[in-house]
């Protein structure tokens, strides 16, 4: 008997003309491990919320472990069976201390104590938590609260976990502990159901269901789901992306083999492609920006060593903490020496709660050291009468989650407060708004009078943007720009800051992408509350690496450099995997030639 | 104040964890205490009184190794609405006051009898946020919830929802510093649109209209917070009856007399306000 079985279920919501999901048919055996990808709005959230009985399906049925999961006897075995791992970490969290968060399910069934006391040790040391079982649940990491919500579920006696967008808010550590905990809880013989956008997260599942408009477009392996012959024409569309491994091992001409990590690949390539030892290839203009002499080449283009002339943001000596002369003071910076470069992309970097936002509240001077120096285009924030209102609209800053500060019904209006607060008024005023809301690709005539409430997520987050880009600043610091956006979104917010950063405008980011961050000029990385390393993307991710960052190296860089080091790639370093691929691919070309 | 930090002035809802011996009586004991001084706060009408509960509660928070400056501080904030409640009783008349007029503007004054009220007022609020900041700082939300349930558990035969009640009491705990936060990050979003906060300037009113762009961005992320907890707890199996509880509190020695201290206190401080009453102190 299957453990989830979904047998021709559609639903739709209230007030809905369309269905969310038409005649799904479905079956998750025990110990399976699924991934399941789509579009936005395809129905994948949905599908999860019908496993669990959170919504009852229009018609069809849902049965886990052969109940009906719509009747409301069954609704305790049922939500015992399956547990649900959301995307927001914090919101999921009910009980204020480790270990009464990871009983609040074994309670719920009125387990007797010692039976929960019993599961709440078993489970806290399946996800590595037995360390912090009296510990104030918020103050764990947000990897370590998806870790937490997985043992309460394990701890209910859950034999199907399925996780939804589960990684998306994460720092690359905290996701590296998420997929590490899939990994055990399916080598355990519990069934797993992921749910995510990212497909070389897809790749590692041994089952792959992608979902279209609500319904199933295909159900097999991830082999079968990525490789480029093997799908029918009209189902490309829904390939939303490819696994970066796949991507590097098809441009060298090899078959991507699942599971593979980047060490293991790199040598595969340098079997296959042979050392290229002393041949300096043509491609990419041969002199560019390769090995040593493109680390100087780069450097001097728009790197750390940028003319001084040009400093748009410095801290000096800058040490800060939270709750300062309180009991609950933690230290958010220590003695950190930075200084940002006019012009260019600036990527801050490490993990959650190392430091980065805190500076980028500082140089806007919405957060005043506690000891040390902050300028901002000139301005000295700690000096007497600094006018820090008119440091903040040159340097607008976009918090995490932006859209979370849209507060005018409609589009157009929330895009207008910051010109309005410059004292900007009719045609000057409404043009202003027409150009950021373009610049955002949110088209002025089609989306000035719409609803911020209905926009989707992506288009909140493009909005949010519209509304600092209006500000026309010298600079824009943007905390996570692109964090729990799908690929479409996050693609459309990585091209408004190319442009932006095209037209001269000084870039600082705080990102958990390394794939954004080895697009920068410069790269600043922080670990716990210190600056531990900046430069170019280009030395830092190859021999300046350090594991004890916290941070994972980008897949492109990691694979390259294990290639320069067999002597098999001597060309420039690529700064993201399309450009590794490609450089493959030429040179796979030319072995053949 | 130049940099944006509000959660550094909300003591309620900061668990300190010191470790005391305040700090491990039992969550049940700690309500106690808490009833008791803010019984002092709101019967007494004496500054005698006020005085000793405030006392009382910064003894405690000694007791609790929590610094006086830090309970204290969480009076900050309310210095306006105080302030605001002064003039009020200089622009409002009590009936059959009699009392000698400390000075006058037009047809508005300001009695001995109306300072002394407004006084008692200030006092009054600083007593109470005072009481409830170390309740807060010694009782983790667990146990805030913890102990409704079990005060409430004789009721709970009644059909008093207790579990509802006691959950409902501690994610309204749970949220204080959630909202404070949040609100915080709109603030800092909407001061880089150029809205002027934290900068010094302006106004009183103009300061109030720049608050108006956060109430409907707070709120709705209020409730959108609240619906994904909402969410999260049914996927959990919530539910309020046949449930067990895994935290237990053991009576800690000298608990039946710290109940019984709170009740001698409470008990002094209402015969001390009776005495000192003709006085006028």
């Amino acid at each position: 008997m299957p453990l989830v079985e979904l047998d021709r279920v559609s639903f739709s919501y209230p007030d809905s003309p369309q269905r969310a999901l038409e005649s799904i048919s479905l079956s998750i055996e025990a110990g399976e491990y699924v991934a399941v990808v789509g579009p936005n709005g395809s129905g994948k959230s949905t599908l999860l919320r019908l496993f669990d009985g959170l919504e009852r399906p229009s018609s069809g049925t849902v049965r886990v472990d052969g109940l009906d999961a719509a009747d409301p006897i069954n609704r305790r075995m049922v939500r015992r069976a399956v547990g649900l791992v959301f995307q927001s970490p914090a919101d999921q969290i009910v009980s204020t201390s480790v270990e009464e968060d990871a009983a609040f399910g074994p309670e719920n069934l009125g387990l007797p104590r010692a039976e929960i006391a019993r599961r709440v040790d078993a489970a806290l040391a399946a996800v590595g938590l037995s360390g912090d079982r009296k510990r104030p649940s918020y103050f764990l990491s947000p990897g370590q609260q998806q870790r937490l919500v997985v043992a309460g579920a394990i701890a209910s006696g859950a034999r199907c976990l399925a996780f939804d967008e589960a990684t998306s808010m994460l720092d690359p550590e905290g996701r590296e502990t998420v997929l590490g905990l899939i990994d055990d809880l399916v080598a355990d013989g519990t069934a797993v159901v992921h749910v995510t956008h990212d497909m070389s997260e897809a790749a590692r599942a041994s089952r792959l269901v992608a979902l279209d408009a609500g319904k199933v477009a295909f159900d097999g392996t991830p082999a079968e789901f990525f490789d480029p012959e093997g799908m029918a024409p009209e189902l490309l569309r829904i390939r939303l992306g490819m696994p970066d491994r796949d991507l590097v091992a098809r441009a060298a001409g090899l078959t991507p083999v699942a599971g593979e990590g980047a060490a293991e690949l790199a040598s595969r390539i340098a079997s296959r492609l042979g050392s290229r030892s002393g041949v300096r290839p043509s491609a990419l203009g041969g002199a560019g920006r390769g090995g040593e002499a493109g680390q100087r080449t780069r450097a001097g283009e728009g790197g750390a060593a940028r003319e001084p002339s040009g400093e748009a943001f410095a801290l000096e000596g800058v040490s800060h903490s939270y709750l300062h002369g309180t009991m609950n003071e933690t230290s958010a910076l220590r003695d950190i020496d930075l200084t940002l470069p006019r012009g260019g992309v600036v990527a801050l970097v490490g993990k959650t709660g190392s430091g980065k936002s805190t500076v980028l509240q500082l140089l806007d001077g919405l957060v005043s050291p506690f000891r040390g120096r902050v300028r901002s285009l000139g301005v000295d924030l700690g000096g007497k009468g600094a006018d820090l209102r008119s440091v903040r609209v040159k340097a607008p800053l976009a918090i995490q989650r932006p859209e979370a500060a849209i507060f005018e019904p409609y589009a157009g209006d929330d895009v207008a407060f910051g010109p309005r607060n410059l004292g900007l008024s009719g045609k000057e005023l409404v043009e202003r708004v027409k150009g950021a809301m373009e610049e955002a690709g949110l088209p002025y005539a089609e989306f000035r009078d719409k609803r911020a409430r209905f926009l989707s997520g992506g288009e909140k987050r493009l909005l949010a943007l519209a509304g600092i880009l209006a500000m026309r600043g010298e600079a824009l610091l943007l905390d996570e720009p692109t964090s729990a956006l799908d690929p479409s979104a996050r693609q459309a917010v990585r091209e408004v800051i190319r442009a932006e950063a095209a037209r001269g405008t000084t870039i600082v980011m705080a990102t958990h992408s390394m794939e954004e961050a080895a697009r920068a000029d410069l790269v600043a990385v922080f670990h716990s509350g210190e600056l531990v390393a900046t430069g170019a993307p280009e030395r830092l991710f190859y021999e300046g690496y350090d594991p004890a960052w916290g941070i994972a190296r980008p897949f492109a860089a990691e694979v390259s450099f294990a290639l320069e080091k067999a002597d098999v790639a001597s060309g420039p370093r690529p700064r993201d995997v399309a450009e590794l691929a490609s450089a493959l691919s030429r040179q796979a070309a030319e072995d053949r030639a | 104040m130049r940099g944006i930090e509000f959660f550094r002035n909300v003591s309620i809802g900061q668990y300190a964890s010191t470790g005391s011996r305040v700090h491990r009586f039992t969550p049940a004991t700690k309500y106690l205490w808490l009833l008791a001084l803010m019984a002092i706060c709101i019967a007494a009408s004496s500054f005698a009184a006020q005085a000793f509960a405030l006392a009382l509660s910064l003894a405690l928070g000694a007791a609790a190794r929590l610094r006086p400056g830090f309970l204290l501080r969480g009076t900050k904030p309310l210095g306006p609405l105080l302030v605001l409640l002064a003039v009020l009783q200089f622009f409002f008349a009590t009936s059959g006051d009699a009392s000698a007029v400390l000075f006058a503007l037009g047809p508005f004054s300001m009695t001995s009898a109306e300072a002394r009220l407004s006084l008692m007022a200030a006092a009054r609020t600083v007593g109470l946020v005072t009481a409830i900041g170390l309740f807060t700082s010694v009782t983790s939300e667990s146990e805030t919830m913890h102990g409704i349930e079990d005060l409430l558990r004789p009721l709970a035969r009644l059909g008093l929802p207790a579990r509802r009640l006691s959950l409902a009491v501690g994610i309204v705990f749970r949220f204080i510093p959630v909202i404070a936060l949040e609100l915080e990050s709109i603030v800092k979003a909407q001061a880089s649109r150029g809205a002027d906060f934290g900068s010094g300037r302006g106004g009183p009113i103009a300061k109030a209209r720049a608050y108006l762009p956060l109430f409907v961005p707070v709120t709705l992320r209020a409730l959108e917070r609240a619906e994904l907890l909402a969410v999260a707890m049914e996927a959990r199996g919530y539910s309020e009856e046949g449930v067990t509880r895994y935290a237990i509190y053991e009576r800690t020695r000298g608990e039946g007399l710290a109940r019984l201290a709170a009740a001698a206190s409470c008990a002094a401080a209402l015969i001390i306000d009776i005495l000192v009453r003709p006085l006028g102190l």
